[in-house]
């Protein structure tokens, strides 16, 4: 491979009724990604190119694209195993364009938002007020839900997820996923609050286990199993299975817990010393 | 919990279909493996026992299917209002079906 033929999307909103397809040619350099492909183009053939990245290195989760007809994170695909020389650059599907390659995922931010995702907690509630140690975890329930806590909101889940495709109303795979993590975390208390969300038409009984979300996520989060464990969680609630959770605890303060380091004594005394 | 009660009873119903037709196909079909005579077929229909399996089947089968076309149709990007018009013209539909077939197994009863 010398060069590598580009067709990416262009659409400006101002402009253009409809996307189109724009080629660029470009020279194929070792190791490169397709963001490399794509800022090469912006450098220098085309710097009216628009698409969104930030940290290159799969972790900010900005360059979410539709690479090759498969969602992707344009810095964490290497050019060589897309496996050919013709690279096609969209953006994410299940979502409206903003301009050429940048999706708005404002609608991904709003359902996240709506399953509450931070801890709740009403039994504790004058500790989260007023802090005076950290909540305690062991480190077998944290293995429980660690996986979810991964997700960098890229949005490749949502675009992947055919049922976010035929229904705009659908949660999807990212906010339910996140749902799951927080009311399987020891230290909320909001798993009642949060499947108010989720027990909706458009809510987590509208998944198929179509697992398209957990082929696409870049970090290997389980988006399929997260339902799964969601809808377990809501059949032992709703119908009154579920244990009762107990209250988060609260590290007991330093000074409780930890003695004094006790200094050692010296091993020749002077004599008369007490 | 409204979503997960439907939902539960969805596979529940799918579940108690699997078993009731199993077992009307098991006795009424495979059982002898001849041909059975019209009387013998009546006789059976007008024992209680069967007539509280068909209803079931015939309950169990309307809750699935018209519980399964409204998961279809939800999909299609419903808002609430569509959807609670979608819920009651869905449970409508199910009740006339059920008051309709209904009268089959009980015909037979009283037959």
């Amino acid at each position: 491979m010398e060069k590598l033929t580009f067709k990416v999307q262009r659409y400006d909103p101002d402009k253009d009724k409809k996307p189109s397809m724009q080629v660029f040619t470009i020279p194929f350099r070792h190791g490169m990604t397709v963001l490399d492909g794509l800022i090469y183009i912006k450098e220098n053939i085309d710097n009216t190119l628009s698409f969104r990245s930030s940290c290159r290195m799969g972790i900010c989760g900005s360059c979410g694209m539709l690479i090759n007809q498969l969602p992707m994170l344009a810095c964490h695909t290497p050019i060589e195993e897309l496996h050919s020389d013709k690279i096609e650059v969209k953006s994410l599907p299940n979502f409206p364009i903003i301009k050429d390659l940048v999706a708005d995922l404002s609608p991904l931010f709003e359902k996240h938002k709506s399953i509450k995702p931070y801890i709740m907690t009403a039994a504790v509630a004058e500790e989260i007020e007023k802090p005076t140690a950290e909540f305690l975890q062991s480190q077998e329930h944290l293995e429980g839900f660690v996986q979810f806590a991964y997700c960098v909101k890229c949005g490749l889940c949502m675009a992947a997820c055919p049922t976010v495709a035929t229904d705009k109303h659908f949660l999807g795979p990212q906010p339910l996923a996140q749902a799951c993590r927080y009311s399987l975390d020891k230290r909320d208390d909001g798993a009642k609050e949060r499947f108010k969300q989720t027990d909706i038409p458009h809510g987590v009984w509208l998944c198929h286990l179509a697992g398209a979300c957990s082929e696409a996520c870049p970090k290997g989060v389980d988006p399929a199993l997260a339902i799964q464990l969601l809808k377990r969680a809501m059949v032992a609630d709703g119908f009154k299975l579920s244990k009762k959770k107990a209250s988060p605890t609260v590290a007991a303060p330093l000074s409780e817990k930890k003695p004094k380091i006790t200094v050692p004594e010296f091993t020749i005394k002077k004599p008369g010393a007490k | 919990m409204r979503e997960t009660h439907f939902k539960s009873l969805q596979y529940l119903t799918g579940i108690g279909i699997f078993f009731l037709v199993g077992l009307h196909l098991l006795i009424s079909h495979l059982s002898s493996g001849e041909p059975e005579a019209w009387s013998s077929v009546a006789k059976r229909a007008a024992s209680a026992g069967w007539l509280t399996i068909y209803i079931l089947i015939l309950i169990f089968g309307i809750y699935h299917v018209m519980h399964g076309v409204r998961g279809i149709v939800l999909e299609f990007s419903l808002p609430p209002t569509a959807v609670k018009a979608l819920n009651w013209a869905i449970i409508f539909i199910g009740v006339a079906i059920f008051g309709y077939a209904v009268y089959i197994p009980i015909n037979a009863y009283m037959v």
